[in-house]
């Protein structure tokens, strides 16, 4: 009997271990953002740091990737499921106290994580006061992949965050496989992330689209403000994150193309965005309808009619 | 204010190029993205007083960019909806104005290409002001430009009189340190040393300073009763958002109590009304979507009702007290139950995209009238089948609407004029549901020169009643802080009288031993003026601030705006509470001010 229980606890103990190892990549994220004010008075994270260091300890450098001036949307965090990340936040907001933090959506983290106030949470401030830093440990567990939010919880009265001031961005988590699943000339693939070039990064906020665009052919994040006219060529293989925030409820719309809803079979032009509700999605640029001006907006009639639209210039090749 | 001294920075640092980190897709031809236009200053409107559109860098109502810069409007920090209107702007701006069809949360970015002043507005809370100035860094001075085009379609040199007035009334209203505070020996207006390019001419903006003695004196004759008037911007300990409702004895000129609602977080409360047995205030929160209802004596609260966005007036129908609340921000007039617990019963619908402001019931119970600030009409709403004539009346914001005691005539108060006219008055037929004229309010004002050459001088008018007598229209003018009082029997204005920065609100009251006086409250001054109507002249100011009172912590006594007189002057109203009189259903203070009236007020 004694024997028994000693292989088994022997067994689950080793079984974990194992289990642990097979899905961590050993990666490790090591960033330091930090929040300040912009010259009108709005708020924003701005890369500080990124490097990636990996299993045998060595690092890469991806600072240069992001924009060197804090912005609208946030940086945009790039992960694999596997990967962990601890992020080191600093207050540089001009004339303020403040605490002002990060809390994020998706991934897993312990409770000092959290990127709340002790009023809130009970247990501590975690959060970042001017010359006192705060880091949180993110673990990007399987299962949450996927596009994310995070976004200030801390700052302002009465401290719950300033996302309507601008303190938000977004947390990719790629699957570990490489692969996500998109309506490719009507039928449904497995497209290899490897063959996206061009990310576009849409925040709806009140009646405002706020945009961002990774792209991996100039390995660059480019800060493209408010409803900017995103660009791709004809055929290219781009993806979308359009991220709701603030008390809006929106309609995403865009035209001339279609996508799946992730997880399903179900092909959609359009989709709801509330506060914090996102949807990524694979096309291929301009695919049935060739190149041209495409529109995207808000279908809300009030929210379009104040100007909450953009392009999407789909260019020949 | 302390934009003022970044001001002069900003002139100084002319040469300061661009934002470092614009667009920078075009350099690359793998990004083929073209980035939005990037907010260089941003402005958040607020329910905060003076602080309506807030930069939220130093606080102030104003920004300054440089030409093809732009600027971030938005609405996440107010609970209600509003327009963003452009109020004036340089002549040939590319794409302004900037005009919002209807309120809402929607926020604006815009670019500005041409150097000079732009002013922002709501069509609904018209006094809410923000600004933008557009610098050309290679000019001398702060670029105020050469031609101001109004929202009315006039178009007024920059260095003209009414421009240099809405310059001055601008800081005025977004500076809570200029306001008048009668409390102080005197008015100071004093504008800092600002270099402006005014038709390219530098001219400071101290030019525009000034000096005034404050001089409050209580009317010689009492009169009967009590006048409550809603101090809007009064800021008190453990509320956030301004307003108290003031109630003055009028026997002795004194504060007697502030209603706060500190509990409710009382939000810009705006105009109130009462029942037949004045035990109950119903109070508008307009920078909200609520009415209160609490007791006139103890101030403690019955109720608090969501009603819609913005309810601006309230008012009760003679016959049976049933409520009418207007919903500013929507295209309604909410009809409510009296007592302690309004509850509504029916939406009535002024028109599409009315936005009725400041409502009048006839005193027979047969009509309402309603003046539709977004629609430039007048609606008439049969109130015994609740059917509504919308009347185009040409007028830019109708906000307020008062009648003859017979119930046959209604002035309509323009704020902004009835295109050509600057400012005036439309004259209402109700039974006959029509239009019958214009009443020009500043035809002795030469809006160039500033010339004024006879008594016609009112310029934004707002509240407009006509006194219980039938003989006078009494409106509060904002801009030209007059009250302009005009002649029933000839449709001309026969006086104008001197009021306060900010004029806004205007009611009647008893005078003891028989008569009325007019009582004009205003946003920037904490002074109630008494106006006597036999003489036309005014009898008196009224300090409506409360100087003992440690629990008000910043504008005290400020943001006069609706007027609630008891008892009630108008004999439709009083004649039911006259009904009550003797059969202890009255308070025995109620009964004594009955008891005060002559019989030609008491209207017997």
């Amino acid at each position: 009997m004694t024997t028994k229980i000693a292989v088994l606890i022997f067994c689950v103990f080793t079984f974990t271990h194992m289990a642990q190892a097979n899905t961590e990549s050993g990666k490790t994220h090591l960033i330091t953002m930090k929040a300040a004010k912009l010259d009108s008075g709005q708020l924003a994270y701005q890369m500080v740091t990124h490097k990636i260091r990996d299993a045998s300890g060595q690092t890469e450098d991806i600072t240069h990737q992001y924009s060197t001036e804090p912005t609208i949307p946030g940086p945009a965090i790039m992960m694999t499921e596997g990967d962990k990340a601890e992020v080191t936040l600093e207050q540089d907001i001009k004339g303020s106290n403040e605490p002002v933090s990060i809390h994020v959506h998706g991934v897993h983290y312990k409770m000092d994580s959290d990127g709340t106030m002790k009023v809130f949470n009970h247990t501590a401030d975690q959060a970042a006061f001017p010359g006192k830093p705060y880091t949180y440990k993110w673990t990007a567990a399987p299962g949450t992949a996927g596009t994310w939010p995070y976004h200030d919880h801390a700052f302002g009265n009465p401290m719950l965050g300033a996302e309507d001031k601008g303190l938000y961005g977004t947390l990719i988590i790629n699957p570990k496989g490489g692969k996500v699943s998109a309506m490719i000339d009507g039928q449904i693939k497995q497209v290899d992330l490897k063959d996206i070039k061009r990310e576009f990064i849409l925040w709806m906020h009140e009646t405002t689209f706020w945009g961002m665009e990774l792209n991996h052919l100039a390995n660059r994040q480019v800060p493209l403000w408010t409803n900017p006219t995103i660009g791709a060529r004809e055929d290219e293989l781009v993806r979308f994150h359009v991220i709701g925030i603030g008390t809006a409820f929106h309609t995403f719309h865009l035209h001339g193309h279609r996508w799946i809803q992730p997880g399903t079979s179900h092909l959609v032009d359009t989709v709801n965005i509330g506060p914090i509700v996102r949807e990524a999605f694979v096309i291929k640029a301009g695919e049935g309808v060739g190149p041209g001006n495409w529109h995207y907006h808000c279908h809300v009639l009030q929210h379009m009619q104040s100007g909450m639209m953009g392009g999407f210039r789909v260019i020949e090749n | 204010m302390t934009k003022i001294s970044k001001l002069t920075a900003a002139i100084l640092m002319a040469g300061f190029s661009g934002s470092s980190w614009a667009a920078q897709s075009g350099v690359d031809d793998l990004i083929l993205s073209v980035p939005g236009l990037m907010p260089s200053a941003v402005l958040e409107m607020s329910d905060e007083p003076g602080l309506w559109f807030k930069d939220p860098v130093d606080g102030d109502a104003l920004v300054v960019l440089k030409p093809k810069q732009a600027a971030m409007i938005k609405m996440t920090d107010t609970n209600t909806e509003h327009t963003i209107t452009s109020l004036l702007w340089p002549a040939g701006a590319e794409n302004f104005p900037v005009d919002q069809e209807k309120p809402s949360s929607a926020s604006v970015t815009q670019a500005f290409d041409k150097p000079g002043l732009y002013v922002f507005t709501c069509k609904v809370h018209p006094y809410m002001f923000g600004a933008v100035v557009v610098d050309d860094p290679d000019t001398k001075g702060l670029d105020i430009g050469k031609e101001l085009q109004l929202v009315t379609g006039a178009k007024v040199p920059a260095s003209s009189d009414i421009a240099k007035r809405l310059l001055r009334t601008f800081f005025v209203a977004t500076t809570p340190s200029l306001w008048r505070d009668y409390s102080k020996p005197e008015w100071d207006v004093s504008l800092p040393d600002i270099p402006l390019n005014i038709e390219g001419n530098t001219i400071s903006l101290s030019a525009l300073s000034m000096t005034m003695p404050n001089e409050l004196k209580k009317p010689a004759t009492p009169g009967v009763g009590e006048v409550w008037v809603n101090t809007q911007f009064e800021m008190i300990e453990g509320k956030k958002k301004a307003g108290t409702a003031t109630r003055i004895n009028t026997g002795d000129w004194n504060v007697v109590s502030k209603f706060k609602g500190v509990k409710e977080d009382m939000n810009n409360p705006h105009n109130m009304w009462t029942d037949k047995r004045y035990q109950n205030i119903y109070q508008t929160a307009w920078f909200d979507k609520k009415l209160l209802t609490f007791d006139r004596v103890s101030g403690q609260t019955y109720s608090e009702v969501v009603v819609g966005e913005s309810p601006s007036h309230v008012i009760s129908r003679p016959s049976d007290g049933m409520l009418y609340v207007a919903i500013n921000a929507g295209e309604q007039v909410v009809k409510m139950t009296g007592g302690k617990n309004p509850s509504a019963q029916k939406s009535i619908n002024t028109g599409p995209h009315t936005s009725p402001h400041g409502h009048y019931i006839t005193e027979d119970s047969k009509y309402m009238v309603t003046p539709n600030a977004l629609a430039g009409s007048v609606s008439v709403v049969d109130l015994n089948t609740d059917t509504n004539t919308e009347i185009p009346t040409g007028g830019v914001i109708p906000i307020a609407v008062w009648g003859t005691p017979n119930g046959s005539t209604a002035y309509a108060a323009n704020l902004l004029g009835t295109p050509p006219l600057l400012s005036s008055l439309t004259v209402i037929d109700i039974p006959g549901k029509k239009k019958l004229k214009d009443i020009n309010l500043a035809a002795d004002y030469d809006p160039v020169t500033g010339k004024i050459s006879g008594e016609a001088y009112g310029l934004l008018p707002i509240q407009t009643p006509v006194s219980p007598d039938g003989k006078y229209v009494v409106t509060a003018n904002t801009l030209s802080a007059t009250v302009t009082i005009v002649d029933t029997a000839t449709n001309k204005v026969v006086k104008s009288l001197p009021c306060e920065p900010g004029c806004h609100g205007a009611h009647f009251g008893m005078k003891k031993g028989g008569g009325y006086y007019a009582y004009v409250a205003s946003k920037f001054a904490n002074d109630l003026i008494v106006i006597d109507m036999d003489k036309l002249e005014v009898a008196g100011r009224v300090l409506l601030s409360d100087l003992k009172d440690g629990s008000i912590t910043a504008h005290n006594g400020m943001g006069g705006q609706g007027i609630l007189p008891l008892p009630i002057v108008e004999h439709g109203y009083l004649k039911e509470t006259l009904k009550l009189s003797g059969k202890g259903e009255l308070s025995p203070e109620v009964e004594g001010w009955l008891n005060a009236l002559t019989p030609e007020q008491k209207g017997i």
